[in-house]
Parts: C-alpha cells; structure tokens; sequence
C-alpha cells in the first residue's frame, strides 16, 4: 500500500472518525467471534450462530464507541493545534484527557475524573511510545558523516 | 561531532577543523562547496516508478469515507431522534428535567444506530472495494459496482437467500446509480478508466 499521510487539520476529524470506526469494527467482530464462539451452548453449529450474533448485535456498537472517541480526540487536537499553534505530544495527551471526560459527562463527576485519567495516560503512554521509537530509530535516518577533505582540494 | 551537525544548517567550513586552518577558506557561496558525490545524478527520481499512472486509490480515501458515513449518520438519527423525542416526552407529559434526559436519550440512541448502520456499511463497502482493486490490479467503475453488490449481500446475508439476493440487488442498484450520476456530470461515456469510488 501507499504511503499513507495524515490528512491537514479539519479534515483529520473525519479521517480519525472513519480509521477509528473501521478499526473497531473489525477488531470488535474478531473479539466478539471469539467471544460469540465461548460463550455459547456446546456444538460447533451453534458456536459459530452464537459467535455470528455477536457480532451482528455488538461489533457495530463498539466500532460507534471507536468513532466517537477518535472524532471527539481529533476535534479537541484540531482545536488545541489553531489555539496553541503548534503540534506537539501535549495536545494529544490534553485531548485524551478532556475526550474521556467529555464522554464520561454523563456518569457524574467521579467517573469523568476517573475516564479523563484513564485517557490522558494512554495517550501519555501511546505518545511516549512513539517518541522512544522515534529516538531509536533515529540513527538509522542520520546522513553519512560529511566530508573530511577539504573542499578546496575539489576545485 | 557526529551529532551536533544534524542541527546546524548545512556547512561544511568547519567540518574538519583540526586539519587544517579554516579561516583562510572562504568559499564563493554556501551551496558551491558541496561534495558532487551527493549528488545522485545517475538515475532518475520520481515519485511512483512507473510515472503519472498511479492515483489515489480506495484505500487513501476509505477512512474519510468511512467517517464521513458515520457523522452523516449521527447527524441524520440524532435530528430523527430529537424529533422522536419531542413527540414520546409529549406524549407521556414528561417535562423539566425528566424530559431534558430522555430527550438525550432519544437522541443518542437513534443517532448511533443509524451511525452504526452507515458506518458499518461504508466498513464493508471500503474493504470490498479495496480487496477487488487489490486482486484485480486496477481501479474503474466495475469495482464500484461489485463492491456494493457484496456490500449489500453481506449485509443482509444472514436473513435467508431471497433478501441476501435482495440486498446485493439495491447494493447494484445504488452503485449503478452513482456510476451513471458520476459519468453524467463528467460529460462522456461510461469510462471504465476512471480511478477512485
């Protein structure tokens, strides 16, 4: 597959919206299949109906949860990246935080505080993540050392 | 030395500073004094090896299709919800607060399993559509149609033969629909060289 690069601001929303809903509907069909496929009666025909009805009844329902929290997530950074104006892994760890408070709001104020906790260290964690890779496979990127000759001996 | 290089902007006046006296170099211009050997001039560079054919494809806009379903179908069942709502509250007389949370809830229910609903077929209709680009190695309107004929059967595969034959027929159908409004408002004939959707 191609290079795939990230959409510029207002329309990541839609874009994290979209990978989100499609990364919980297959990841939530696989887990649902396996859970489907143990939770029901004995007999491999009717394993396998329990683990296609649980993924009719539940994958879309998770995959609706994975888009709501990438759209929210991405809303909040769009709007973190036109206020504070620049893009770094504060504005990731920030959105997480308030997505999971936000999504929360209706659960009373322990449970935001617990989701935006839970949020912002996973994003903490994910972006933490990333940077070590970045580090780590930094010297593979660096350029050949320059040139020790002197460049008067070219001419 | 290895590393602090990678900051500074590119000179080399001081690359070798213990070998000899650099101040008596002073090069015309920055960019004059640059090793030839960096320049790979050998071999052409472009961007895709086999020239202008290659375009975006399904999979760089599956995602925003995908998401743009979803917000269509939030939008759409949450108006559709609220309007619901406004109707079920007055009907059983619920009013301040009471009538506050089950409007939400109206609201967010229908509005997520509609967006579930397009979502979930934009999921399958994105993945076909990929897959078939993938296994036949180019990208027209025959895609677009297969795709959403196998979107529509296997959306409605598990209900009996007749309405997952039913599906896979509006699946067609939409799809036909959308080939024959794209190539209506391009100006020519069915183009099956046209990339993308």
């Amino acid at each position: 597959m191609e290079e795939y690069a990230r959409e510029p601001c207002p329309y990541r929303i839609v874009d994290d919206c979209g990978g989100a809903f499609a990364m919980g509907c297959i990841g939530g069909g696989v887990f649902q299949a396996i859970k489907g496929y143990r939770n029901a009666p004995s007999g491999i025909s009717r394993r396998l109906l329990g683990s296609l009805t649980a993924i009719k009844q539940r994958s879309p329902i998770i995959a609706g949860n994975f888009a709501v929290w990438g759209g929210m997530f991405s809303t909040i950074d769009c709007t973190l990246v036109h206020f504070r104006k620049k893009e770094d892994p504060w504005n990731s760890i920030i959105s997480g935080a308030a997505t999971g408070g936000i999504l929360a709001a209706r659960n009373g104020v322990p449970a935001m505080a617990g989701s935006a906790i839970i949020g912002g260290v996973l994003l903490a964690l994910i972006e933490g993540v990333g940077i070590l890779f970045t580090r780590l496979s930094a010297d593979q990127f660096r350029n050949p050392s320059p040139p020790t000759e002197d460049p008067q001996s070219l001419m | 030395m290895s590393a602090d290089y990678l900051s500074q902007p590119l000179s080399f006046a001081d690359a070798a500073p213990s070998s000899r006296n650099t101040q008596t170099v002073t090069p015309l211009s920055p960019y004059l004094n640059y090793d030839p050997r960096y320049l790979q001039a050998a071999q052409p560079e472009f961007i895709f090896p086999e020239g202008a054919a290659k375009q975006r494809g399904r999979f760089e806009l599956a995602f925003s299709q995908i998401g743009s379903s979803v917000m269509i179908g939030a939008a759409i069942g949450g108006t559709a919800g609220f309007y619901n709502g406004v109707r079920a509250t007055a009907l059983a007389q619920q009013t301040g607060k009471l009538r506050r949370t089950q409007l939400l809830n109206h609201i967010m229910k229908q509005g997520s399993s509609t967006a579930n609903t397009l979502g979930t077929l934009a999921v399958m209709y994105s993945g076909f559509g990929v897959l078939l680009q993938w296994v036949r190695g180019e990208e027209d309107e025959i895609n677009t149609l297969l795709a959403g004929t196998a979107t529509g059967m296997l959306y409605k595969s598990t209900v009996g033969l007749r309405r997952c034959a039913m599906g896979g027929g509006v699946g067609l159908g939409i799809a036909t629909l959308y080939c024959l409004y794209t190539t209506a408002t391009s100006g020519s004939k069915i183009n099956f060289n046209k990339p993308y959707m």
